[in-house]
């Protein structure tokens, strides 16, 4: 991403735990501009942002249980910016009325040197790809719409192919861990999308792999 | 940030590390410069826990500087590094299966920093479980990123005040492919507290029993 949603509170290690809270949808191409337009009316008031970046997943397979999972980001269309760590926990279980998905996040910016670091601790990439688009923010709230694209060539940014017809759209909100309202403004605003897109809570253990 | 030089000052004949500290700070004090403020570099090691067996366990080094505080520096010595900011401490702990911290390893170095015109001095008794090892000194040069251009003003600068302590040329800015004339940064600074911190790691204390 090209700024993380930015925090008040300090940073000391191991004192924050940190939650995402996530919905995510998907529209068409046709049904992109419908969906830009409604949001520059609904978002907060900013010059639209577009980003161009590329991420790479990284797994460290331990003696058991699942591989490690960390996710590398960077910008391409700002190639001198710092590198983005992030680390996904399982998705929280708990009250099946809660609207959206939460789960633990930790955010590191990193140098330029993180793909060899990363390779040095013994994470392997598993798989790449380039993600463009907008993004939005409300508040707290970010909302990102993008297109995802394959890269053909490992480590080639250049020649990419589209993924599908349409575009992903996630509706996240960084905050720490016990404050359960987020997903009511969540939830309230998803609202306001409705009938242009469906956001709704998807579970990622529940892709087929 | 400037150019920095991170040296080991014997403890003097008859005193202790306290005291050498204190003969160091009243010369600093003499020469005119003034106290700012203290300052502290840790490290922290890490062993990654999914080695094959027969293969050395690689040792992943964690450090902070209070000159940077938001950041954090993770080396593998003589290899890769990362500058990180404070949230790579919390991403440690969530590796804690793969990468066990070694919590007796530990190495700090507390101090005093000193300002004398264009020069930082930090001097810092070295401590690896509350028992002091022995005494690191830092000198910055702020307006010059270039060791090259500056090296033989830093020399005769320590001279002043360390006598015939004075350290060669640190071979972090040697070993660059550049050489001398490639910009420093942070890295270089920890990979010299890293050197002297594990020099004084393999130290045996006398009269101890230090495995």
């Amino acid at each position: 991403m090209e700024a993380p949603p930015v925090t008040v509170m300090p940073v000391t290690g191991g004192a924050i735990n940190m939650m995402e809270y996530l919905l995510q949808g998907s529209v068409l191409d046709q049904a992109l501009e419908s969906l830009l337009h409604r949001l520059r009316g609904l978002c907060d008031n900013m010059e639209p942002e577009t980003f161009t970046d590329h991420e790479l997943v990284y797994l460290l397979k331990g003696q058991q249980g699942n591989p490690f999972i960390l996710r590398a980001r960077r910008s391409l269309s700002h190639p001198t910016s710092p590198w983005h760590l992030r680390y996904l926990g399982q998705p929280e279980v708990g009250d099946k009325s809660r609207h959206a998905l939460v789960r633990n996040c930790v955010d590191v910016a990193a140098s330029q040197s993180l793909p060899e670091f990363l390779n040095e601790m013994g994470f392997r990439m598993d798989h790449e790809f380039v993600a463009s688009g907008h993004i939005f923010r409300k508040g707290a709230m970010k909302v990102v719409v993008s297109k995802v694209s394959r890269i053909l060539v490992p480590g080639n940014t250049e020649n990419t192919e589209r993924m599908s017809l349409s575009y992903l759209v996630e509706l996240s909100i960084l905050a720490p861990a016990g404050q359960d309202t987020v997903s009511e403004d969540m939830r309230s605003f998803a609202e306001q999308l409705k009938p242009l897109i469906h956001l709704e809570k998807i579970d990622p253990s529940k892709q087929r792999h | 940030m400037g150019v920095t030089c991170v040296c080991q000052v014997p403890i003097a004949e008859g005193k202790s590390v306290q005291q050498t500290v204190d003969v160091l700070q009243k010369k600093l004090e003499q020469l005119g410069s003034v106290k700012q403020g203290s300052f502290c570099v840790d490290c922290e090691t890490y062993h990654a826990t999914g080695n094959v067996v027969g293969q050395p366990s690689k040792l992943l080094y964690v450090m902070h500087n209070s000159e940077t505080p938001l950041s954090c520096m993770a080396l593998f010595e003589g290899g890769p590094y990362l500058v990180a900011d404070a949230n790579f401490d919390v991403l440690m702990s969530k590796l804690k299966s793969h990468f066990q911290n070694a919590k007796g390893h530990k190495v700090e170095s507390r101090g005093s920093r000193y300002r004398y015109c264009d020069f930082l001095i930090k001097v810092g008794t070295v401590t690896m479980s509350s028992s002091a090892r022995g005494i690191s000194v830092e000198v910055e040069y702020c307006p010059c990123v270039v060791p090259g251009d500056c090296w033989n003003l830093m020399k005769e600068f320590m001279q002043s005040f360390l006598g015939t302590s004075v350290p060669e040329l640190p071979s972090v800015f040697a070993a660059k492919p550049e050489g001398l004339f490639a910009a420093a940064d942070c890295v270089d600074t920890m990979t010299q507290y890293l050197e002297l911190f594990n020099k004084l790691r393999k130290l045996q204390i006398p009269g101890s029993n230090v495995r």
